[in-house]
């Protein structure tokens, strides 16, 4: 036992610092740029698809994810953690299902996936997770669309924006948005605060968008409810044409 | 199930649900008690009736309670009939088994104040009626009062004094139940 | 064949307990006490299979006193009625559950209330005016049902414990050599002659 590390790498610094935290944030602060907005009907969560090479086939590439019928994720960070996190972030949701027979509100799926990488700011043995994360769902209180960070705090947003870029993109969102935004116009603004920061050009195969809401629905459990669903690349290629 | 005796039962009206007991507590043909709590609040609209075997009548009641205020505490929101009656189900059926001895009813009114009425045997098979549910050592009795008195529609008094007469009339005719009756009105 | 009694008066609960240790058909002592003081006020009968009985009662008492002294307050009789049918029930699902039935008889001195709590070995925990264990239990609650009042003094509660010991004397078979009366009130827990 004693050739393991099995106290926490995550130590208080002396000025009372989690540097540990303050590195994932920085790694989380080198990935690709993520946007999220709220509108009145909806929200659509959006990121940027960068590949080291063109020669990587980028139809294999998912950053934006469903978690279960009426909650969709996208990361800002270190993919492979992100992966991890959305696995537990699924397994969750069915562990409530089979509990309830009906999927977790979009609260109580970020309360667990926020658990889960606080755990890996205290435990033994590994390190925080490097990503940042957005959340959106939609059910019987509303479209919500919550920001998690590698220490486990969340917060609700109107529209946020994680990892390279956020700085700039939140003073772009902070301009453009206002509270009777609807849908259609949210995925507009979240193309032009990608388009902010982007090297390179944009096409449907650079860029993953996903929506909840404007009249997505679907029957799960014999309840009409929306659902989380990816834009096709098509569909991406039209918002496009409208923007230039 | 025929061990402590009591029945219960459920009955949907008009915008309304009723649910209540006999109030017998027996081992065997030996009465001990005649003020014996069965049905169990969880929300102010709704309520869960566990017949059976006393102790793990009381052991689920126990547990119901703990679960529904953890619910209540981790959501910010009170728990839904149907949610319920599905937590209870897994719950149940988690002692596939080794089975509790209960055969649970659910009964209350939703957030639109519609009225639910769920039933389940004691490995958690949920039934969905939309009438009446019964169970306990006083069910098959039951289940002919309720046929012959329950309508549809029925108004919260109209349906107290169906509920009432049927849970009264069942009772008479089986010895390990009875011994006084209890009804909520939702 | 054992025998367990307990009803609540108007400020007291009265027990009564057989004192025979048996055996089979053999009668080893007839001065045995079926109880234990859980605290000052709280009064535990038991009765079932030797051994199970005793290490049962002993298993809650020290669990009581260890609450006591880390908390400092004195648990009431509905929170030990609890706590007991609780470790029952349990019990009802291990491997080897025990085969012990319980009155628990108290004065709970935060409401000034006599309780008194009837478990069965199945961890049924119902509380009542009077309650009985054992083949006792059919001769004697027919007396408590005509006699007994929510607010009968110690000593009309002593002529009611009179009439069913007398009751168990002419009509049960078997003679169960004597008894145990103990009175559980605001000054605690103690034997008395009837």
């Amino acid at each position: 036992m004693s050739d393991r590390y099995s106290f926490s790498l995550t130590t208080f610094s002396p000025s009372g610092k989690l540097v540990q935290i303050e590195y994932a944030l920085n790694a989380v602060a080198q990935g690709v740029t993520s946007i999220g907005i709220k509108a009145t009907n909806g929200i659509v969560i959006a990121t940027e698809k960068k590949t080291a090479s063109p020669l990587i086939d980028d139809t294999s590439l998912e950053k934006v994810a469903n978690v279960c019928p009426n909650i969709g994720i996208v990361y800002s960070g270190m993919g492979p953690d992100f992966r991890v996190l959305l696995a537990k972030a699924r397994k969750a949701a069915q562990k409530y299902k089979r509990i309830y027979n009906e999927y977790p509100t979009t609260g109580i799926l970020v309360k667990d996936v926020a658990s889960v990488m606080q755990e890996f700011t205290q435990s033994g043995g590994v390190r925080p997770f490097g990503v940042s994360l957005l959340i959106a769902g939609y059910d019987e209180t509303g479209p919500v669309l919550y920001q998690v960070d590698p220490s486990g705090s969340y917060w609700a947003w109107k529209a946020s924006a994680i990892g390279k870029n956020m700085i700039n993109a939140k003073t772009f969102l902070e301009k453009r948005y206002n509270d009777d935004i609807e849908l259609e116009d949210a995925v507009h603004t979240s193309i032009l605060t990608l388009k902010e920061g982007f090297e390179g050009q944009m096409t449907e195969h650079s860029i993953e968008i996903g929506i909840i809401g404007g009249g997505t629905t679907g029957f799960t459990e014999g309840k009409e409810q929306p659902l989380f669903r990816k834009l096709s690349p098509s569909e991406v290629r039209d918002y496009l044409a409208n923007i230039s | 199930m025929d061990y402590n005796g009591g029945t219960v039962l459920a009955m949907a009206g008009k915008n309304c649900v009723v649910v209540g007991s006999d109030k017998r507590l027996g081992v065997q043909n030996l009465t001990l008690s005649t003020e014996f709590q069965k049905v169990f609040p969880v929300t102010e609209k709704c309520y869960i009736a566990l017949p059976g075997l006393a102790t793990d009548v009381q052991t689920l009641s126990e547990l119901f309670r703990l679960k529904c205020n953890m619910y209540k505490l981790r959501e910010e929101r009170e728990i839904e009939p149907l949610t319920l009656a599905n937590m209870i189900s897994s719950t149940l059926y988690g002692r596939r088994f080794g089975p509790y001895f209960c055969e649970p009813i659910i009964a209350g009114l939703d957030k639109n104040n519609k009225p639910h009425i769920y039933g389940m045997d004691l490995i958690g098979c949920l039934n969905f009626p939309d009438d009446f549910a019964v169970a306990g050592c006083a069910e098959a009795a039951l289940f002919g009062m309720c046929e012959s008195l329950w309508e549809p529609d029925l108004e919260p008094d109209e349906l107290f004094e169906t509920a009432s007469q049927a849970l009264l009339s069942a009772a008479d005719r089986n010895s390990i139940v009875g011994w006084g009756a209890v009804i909520h009105t939702m | 064949m054992e025998f367990l009694l307990g009803m609540t008066g108007k400020d007291f609960t009265l027990t009564i307990s057989d004192t025979a240790a048996t055996r089979s058909i053999i009668v080893f002592k007839n001065d045995e006490d079926k109880s234990l003081e859980l605290n000052k006020h709280v009064l535990m009968l038991y009765s079932g299979s030797p051994g199970d009985t005793l290490h049962f009662a002993e298993y809650i008492q020290r669990n009581v006193k260890l609450y006591e002294i880390k908390n400092g307050i004195e648990l009431t009789p509905k929170a030990t009625a609890t706590f007991t049918r609780r470790e029952m029930a349990t019990s009802l699902r291990s491997r080897k559950p025990y085969n012990v039935n319980l009155l628990i008889a108290g004065y709970d001195v935060t409401t000034s209330l006599p309780h008194l709590y009837w478990i069965d070995h199945l961890g049924t925990n119902a509380t009542m005016p009077y309650a009985a264990h054992g083949y006792g239990a059919f001769y004697t609650l027919g007396i408590l049902d005509k006699y007994h009042r929510p607010d009968i003094s110690l000593d009309e509660a002593k002529a009611i414990a009179k009439k069913c010991i007398e009751e168990l004397k002419t009509r049960f078979f078997i003679n169960l050599s004597g008894f145990k009366v103990k009175v559980s009130d605001k000054d605690g827990i103690r034997e008395i002659e009837i």
